[in-house]
């Protein structure tokens, strides 16, 4: 299951990386945040851990995600490495002069055969808004 | 009645028998994942499950996590906590439930077993927590969760306290776990104590009550044994601080329901209709 949310900010893009690319942001900016915790101290780079759970339905999901591409002011793409099969991205992309597009995307698949297809379409709803939400509050932090 | 007690202590000597001791290699963290999937639906969208406090619950090492049960034979808290507790701290974390032995030995719930439940007794607590293992026990066990519906805000463990005794010499925390909601999924009329006794199922089984409950599909439904299908009602859980044992076991017990009593009105204060929540 593949959820993409996308959203036009007034900001360039090294002003979104300021949020994006630093970890102690990330609790105010993802909503429904269970658990983050910082496994490698340090600043991200390929091979960064991070705990994160979000709340999906009646209980936290997620896991233990690990940073697979930084690119910086340009993309930000990490994979699940506990919890339910996971892959996302951040995608920092210029709109314009002092303006930039960027894409939240996740894909996500949950083990379990046909339940687990069933699961990840009845959860994509949640998901989609908590990505809209995410990038909400993205824009109340990095637009003036 | 020399010929009736030989009979019973037989029973009892095979329902003994056929409980197994706890073979933690049972748990199958790979079983758990792929189920998880259905369970979350499940709590999701059946039960609308809400589980909070899972961070006071100690991120590494061996605890003992104390519940209140609801819920007759298809306690809906437990599987619920169980799905909160695998997702929050990955199936990875080996994590255990303690149950009554005729649930450990019912063919039909061999399944359970791949979860990490075990049949409740303090050798199979204690080799579950010497193992590093989260545990999660009911003290109140059959006697709680048969209580009538009308007690469903109760806390009540029946003063069993071997929990406290096990948490001390195994020195581990315990961490009460409250719950609300799971004695509305049927109209529990009474324990039945009394017919536990006329037909002698306290000696023989171990049970100290036969629920007698209103319950889907069977309408009057005494026993509880073949299970029932609960109500949607909305499942809460909350888990409190951990508690350190010390000497005194009364006094730890006493802290331990008045956490859960706590925890319990505080979430039956934000209900405002039965089921629905």
């Amino acid at each position: 299951m593949r959820v993409e949310r996308r959203i036009t900010l007034n900001a360039d893009r090294d002003t979104v990386w300021k949020v994006l690319g630093d970890p102690t942001c990330y609790p105010s900016l993802l909503p429904h945040l269970q658990r983050w915790e910082t496994i490698n101290q340090g600043p991200p780079r390929v091979g960064s851990r991070y705990t994160v759970l979000w709340k999906i339905g009646s209980i936290p999901v997620g896991g233990i995600v690990e940073v697979v591409e930084l690119d910086k002011a340009r993309d930000l793409a990490w994979i699940n490495i506990t919890g339910v099969t996971q892959r996302g991205r951040f995608r920092l992309r210029d709109a314009g002069p002092g303006r930039t597009v960027v894409t939240f995307r996740l894909a996500y698949h949950s083990d379990g055969g046909l339940l687990g297809l069933i699961a990840d379409r009845v959860a994509a709803h949640q998901v989609g808004r908590s990505l809209s939400e995410s990038l909400k509050n993205l824009q109340r932090l990095v637009e003036p | 009645m020399t010929g009736v007690a030989d009979i019973l202590e037989w029973a009892r000597q095979q329902v003994n028998a056929r409980v197994p001791k706890a073979d933690l290699d049972q748990r199958d963290p790979d079983y758990i994942r792929d189920r998880l999937p259905g369970v979350w639906m499940l709590a999701s969208l059946y039960f609308r499950a809400d589980v909070r406090g899972l961070d006071r619950i100690p991120a590494h090492g061996p605890v003992l996590l104390v519940g209140n049960h609801s819920g007759g034979n298809v306690p809906p808290d437990t599987f619920v906590f169980t799905l909160a507790f695998c997702s929050y701290f990955g199936v990875e974390r080996p994590f255990y439930q303690l149950a009554h032995n005729l649930v450990a030995i019912y063919p039909a719930l061999g399944w359970l077993r791949k979860f990490g439940t075990v049949a409740a007794s303090p050798d199979n607590a204690r080799l579950a927590l010497e193992s590093g293992a989260a545990v999660l026990v009911y003290p109140g066990g059959d006697y709680e969760v048969c209580r009538p519906s009308w007690q469903r805000h109760v806390v009540d463990l029946g003063g069993r306290n071997g929990f406290v005794r096990l948490a001390r010499e195994v020195a581990v925390p315990i961490v009460p776990v409250a719950s609300v909601g799971g004695q509305e999924t049927a109209l529990f009329l009474g324990r039945g104590e009394w017919l536990a006794r006329v037909l002698m199922l306290d000696k023989v089984l171990r049970l100290k009550s036969v629920p007698i409950s209103l319950a889907l599909p069977w309408g009057l439904n005494i026993t509880d044994w073949l299970g029932h299908i609960p109500l949607p009602a909305k499942i809460v859980i909350e888990v409190q601080e951990p508690i350190e044992v010390t000497d005194d076991d009364q006094a730890v017990y006493d802290e331990v329901v008045a956490s859960l009593q706590a925890g319990v009105d505080r979430l039956a204060a934000e209900r405002r209709f039965p089921v629905i929540g």
